[in-house]
């Protein structure tokens, strides 16, 4: 008896320990009840599992027993796990479906309105790198964005104007906290530039229209660039131009770096050099000193510092149609100032927080004739915004702001000085839906309070993309947008209201490796424009009393498959505006609003001259301006404007680059508008002067050293 | 009679017991890491990479089976026509979770350099510039961490390679390099035997290097 249990027990710890296998086999489908391949299907704990094949079906033997958990993982589907008791039965599993996750990879996204120039995405209609190497932009990032759909190219302005809307209509923001004053004071028709070094931002987003509502204060486009995180090196760089130069050191650990760059320019020498149409007394000059510190906390949440200061000036004769002599004389004296910190956190919970701060600082000195004009905008804006990830299908971005806008402007011999301070508070919520990994749902809302006009708002936004096809996807957007009036009207009148547009666009979107095509439409109204009484230059009693629309389409086509070692893009934009603004009395095509607008770029990389040669070409149907010896307003068009420029980057070692670029090779008269006298002639003309260029061509030599331990270093970024 | 059955009872479960523990993760890891050397087609990574998964869920304090479900992600994209960025993005996840277990591992700190050179060759124009920099740093650190490891050398020299490519510029520094990781790839053959699961890789990136600097 004993014998026999011995025998007995012996069996079973045998089989207990070697022999009990279990059989599991079953089938894994996904949503559409297809068969997945390559699902890992195992018991947890163990290294018992095997593989889905192509037919979905796996099979394994297990030696556990018992109650064990049944798990199915595939990358990019939700696991499943299910509980099996193992006893040495076979277990033929039922059918089991995963569902795929939806993520940003694989996700429909908005793209009505939305441009985004980034490493990391695919369907990028620009790249970080096109802002430095287009070769009209002069390595200004605003330069590169005015060869994009919905833009217009404003020669003797240099600002962004989209879709019919002025230049103040377009918001720009760091790190989602606005910039005040981001363009250099600038006078006589000389074109400005964004202050902004290219080379301090990751990537940027672009929107010309129905944006997220977590913008505001933008009217018709939000430019939103993403500083850099912490520098992967320490590193000098040195710039040497035809116009200046600077210096810049990075300092850069695991955890932190800082950079410093301290840059001059002075066009004088240059513009004595090569003949200018502008009558100079001093050629635009200017120095500045940037600060730019990431440091990621123990807590895993990233710090960022940026600050800048900055002081330039131009001194320039402004000849008057139908005057003798050199005209008016003006000499601006700029002094810029902007520091902005923030601090983001991304916690395990899918909570996403994030904090900021950012002040803007700007006075502008300004002799027009002999009457001294002062004036000072002041821009302090906070936020904090909270964004949570409920699931993989929904997301919600929540936030509160702050800004305090203050201006004041003066004639210091008159002692004469008139200001505001407005402050302002905004909130903020949008929704994004995931119906599918096809289709989804984004619907905000922006409440805002202005205490100067004592005006409360609610501006609905919503929108939807859907993907057609693999490649393709369409997608559409709407809401209502405000903006307070702009500084020099509402320190006249502190009561005017809001400006108002709505917007509707609809996009189609085709992106593979290598090609984008993008086309879209639009429609947008425009109320309580602000008109004046008098001349732009000493406007009178403004208010809400005009209105107006701007409506058209635009395609842009990216290719760099077509042709080899050839990247290419061609942009056309139709805009249709027409309002009645400023001095109008009617609805009139605005100046900054040509009805056509092309742009071609073109980057040819030649391995073997270690060069690379850039082309762009822009052109439109000419600027409608109002001569005053005929009827009515704007109702003569300038000649179409048109510029190729080129450039050669030369890079003959890792860390030495040499470039050169010509903007308006052909050297064609471009004229924006005229300038008309008062007064009519002696014959009864109003004489008239062009709006031209400031120079019929513009030349950039510029050498740039990186001193770096790493040699392959080069600041190719700093163009 | 009854102690016997008692030892003899106890020694079963001793076995038993041992199954958990290192000799059969060994085991199934030396039959994987030969399993890896045979793969063919995407199907077959994704057999073996599964099955390193399926170890490091049941023995969460090892770093290695992350590391081989890494290089099979990072290989595959290279290999096959899969979702390069995926794949490396995936790659960097596994390795950022071994890094957790096994911080300041040479192996891990190479690997993780590697992703990132995949990365760079999906659009090496617009990301070579920022993660070129990235990725010499990681070799380097790996280097560091052990003067000895060939795979961080060698991914060196690559990285090295290619940007004498690029910018025309003599590729003795690469060959020199690369040379030196051959060389420390003979000394670690040594110490190979057949429960050796640390990883041995490199041998073929080493032979395209001696044929390519020959050339030159």
């Amino acid at each position: 008896m004993t014998r026999q249990l011995y025998l007995t027990a012996l069996f079973f710890l045998i089989h207990w320990g070697a022999f009990s296998q279990t059989i599991i086999s079953g089938k894994v489908l996904d949503e559409k009840n297809l068969p997945l391949p390559g699902v890992n299907i195992y018991i947890n704990g163990s290294y018992d599992g095997a593989t889905s094949d192509a037919d979905g079906t796996f099979e394994f033997e297990t030696e556990e027993e018992g109650s064990q958990t049944l798990i199915y993982q595939l990358m990019g589907f939700k696991n499943q796990e299910f509980t099996i008791v193992c006893n040495s039965n076979p277990i033929a599993f039922q059918d089991v479906s995963l569902r795929e996750m939806i993520t940003e990879m694989n996700a429909v996204t908005i793209s009505a309105g939305a441009m985004q120039a980034s490493d990391a995405s695919k369907a990028v209609v620009l790249k970080p790198l096109d802002i430095v190497t287009t070769p009209s932009a002069m390595g200004d990032i605003i330069g590169a964005f005015q060869t994009l759909p919905g833009t217009s190219t404003v020669g003797n302005d240099g600002r962004l104007f989209v879709r019919g809307g002025d230049a103040s209509e377009v918001g720009i923001y760091i790190d989602g906290l606005r910039v005040g004053n981001a363009y250099g004071s600038t006078a006589g028709n000389f074109p400005t530039r964004t202050r902004f070094n290219p080379n301090l931002f990751k990537g940027t987003f672009f929107s010309t229209g129905g944006y997220s509502a977590e913008y505001g204060q933008a009217l018709s486009s939000a430019l939103a660039l993403n500083s850099k995180d912490i520098s992967p090196r320490s590193q000098g760089d040195l710039s040497l131009l035809s116009l200046g130069g600077g210096y810049s050191h990075t300092l850069s650990s695991a955890k932190q770096s800082i950079t410093v760059t301290g840059n001059f320019f002075d066009l004088g020498p240059y513009q004595k050099l090569i003949k200018q149409n502008i009558d100079w007394e001093r050629g635009p000059h200017s120095w500045d000193l940037e600060m730019a510190s990431q440091k990621k906390l123990s807590d895993g949440s990233l710090l960022k510092v940026m600050a800048r200061t900055e002081s330039g000036g131009m001194k320039l004769w402004q000849k008057q149609a139908g005057q003798e002599g050199r005209g008016i004389y003006i000499d601006l004296n700029n002094r810029y100032t902007f520091a902005q910190s923030n601090w983001k956190k991304a916690y395990e919970n899918g909570w996403t927080l994030f904090t900021g701060l950012s002040y803007s600082n700007n006075t502008d000195d300004i002799f027009y004739d002999s009457v001294n004009l002062q004036k000072n905008s002041k821009l302090i804006h906070a936020k904090f915004t909270g964004i949570k990830d409920f699931s993989d299908r929904i997301s919600a971005n929540s936030g509160i702001e702050y800004i305090q806008s203050g201006y004041s402007e003066g004639i210091v011999e008159a002692n004469l000085e008139r200001d505001y301070v407005d402050n302002q508070f905004y909130g903020f919520t949008e929704w994004d839906f995931y119906l599918s990994k096809k289709l989804v749902f984004r619907s905000g809302l922006r409440a805002g309070l202005s205490s100067l006009n004592k005006e409360s708002w609610i501006d609905p936004r919503a929108s939807f993309a859907y993907q057609l096809t693999e490649k393709g996807q369409i997608s559409l957007a709407g809401g209502t947008f405000s903006q307070v009036p702009v500084e020099n009207f509402r320190v006249l009148n502190p009561d005017l209201k809001n400006v108002q547009s709505k917007h509707l666009i609809l996009n189609y979107l085709y992106s593979e490796s290598g090609r984008t095509v993008r086309a879209e439409a639009f429609y947008k109204s425009y109320e309580n424009l602000v008109t004046f009484d008098g001349l732009p230059l000493a406007p009178e009693n403004p208010i809400n009393e005009g209105k107006g629309y701007a409506k058209g389409m635009d395609f842009f086509y990216r290719d760099s498959r077509l042709i080899k070692n050839v990247d290419f893009w061609i942009t056309y934009s139709f805009v249709d505006s027409k309002r009645q603004f400023d001095q109008y009395s009617t609805k009139v095509q605005p100046a900054f609003a040509p009805k056509h607008n092309f742009s071609f770029v073109a980057k040819h990389p030649m391995q073997k001259l270690k060069s690379q040669l850039g082309l762009s070409y822009s052109m439109n149907d000419g600027y409608a301006y109002t001569d005053p010896n005929q009827e009515g307003e704007m109702n003569s068009k300038t000649l179409s404007f048109q510029n190729l420029s080129l450039s050669w980057s030369y890079l003959p070692k890792p860390n030495l680059i040499i470039h050169f670029a010509v903007s308006n090779v052909l050297g064609r008269e471009n004229v924006f508008g005229y300038q008309y006298a008062q007064t009519p002639n002696a014959s009864g003309v109003y004489e008239s002067l062009p709006s031209g260029q400031a120079a019929p061509r513009f030349l950039l030599l510029g050498v740039f050293l990186t001193l770096s331990k790493d040699k392959t270093a080069n600041n190719l970024n700093n163009l | 009679m009854k102690k016997y059955f008692l030892i003899f009872a106890l020694s079963f479960i001793w076995i038993n017991i041992l199954k958990a523990s290192d000799p059969a993760f060994e085991k199934a890891m030396a039959k994987q890491i030969q399993a890896m050397e045979t793969i063919q087609t995407l199907e077959e990574s994704q057999k073996v990479s599964n099955t390193f998964l399926r170890i490091s869920e049941a023995q969460p304090e090892e770093w290695l089976p992350l590391y081989y479900a890494g290089l099979l992600q990072i290989e595959s994209a290279f290999r096959f026509d899969v979702d390069k960025d995926q794949a490396f993005e995936q790659a960097l996840e596994y390795i950022e979770k071994a890094k957790k277990i096994a911080p300041e591992n040479s192996e891990l700190t190479a690997l993780e350099g590697y992703a990132i050179m995949g990365k760079i060759s999906v659009d090496p124009s617009n990301r070579g510039q920022s993660m070129t920099p990235q990725a010499m740093q990681l070799f380097g650190k790996a280097i560091s961490l052990d003067k000895e490891n060939p795979r961080a050398v060698l991914l060196m020299a690559q990285m090295e390679w290619g940007m004498a490519q690029f910018f025309g510029s003599g590729s003795e520094k690469a060959c020199g390099m690369a040379k030196m990781g051959g060389d420390l790839l003979r000394k670690e053959k040594e110490k190979i035997t057949d429960s050796y699961i640390m990883p041995t890789w490199g041998s073929r990136i080493a032979s395209e290097f001696e044929k390519a600097c020959q050339q030159n």
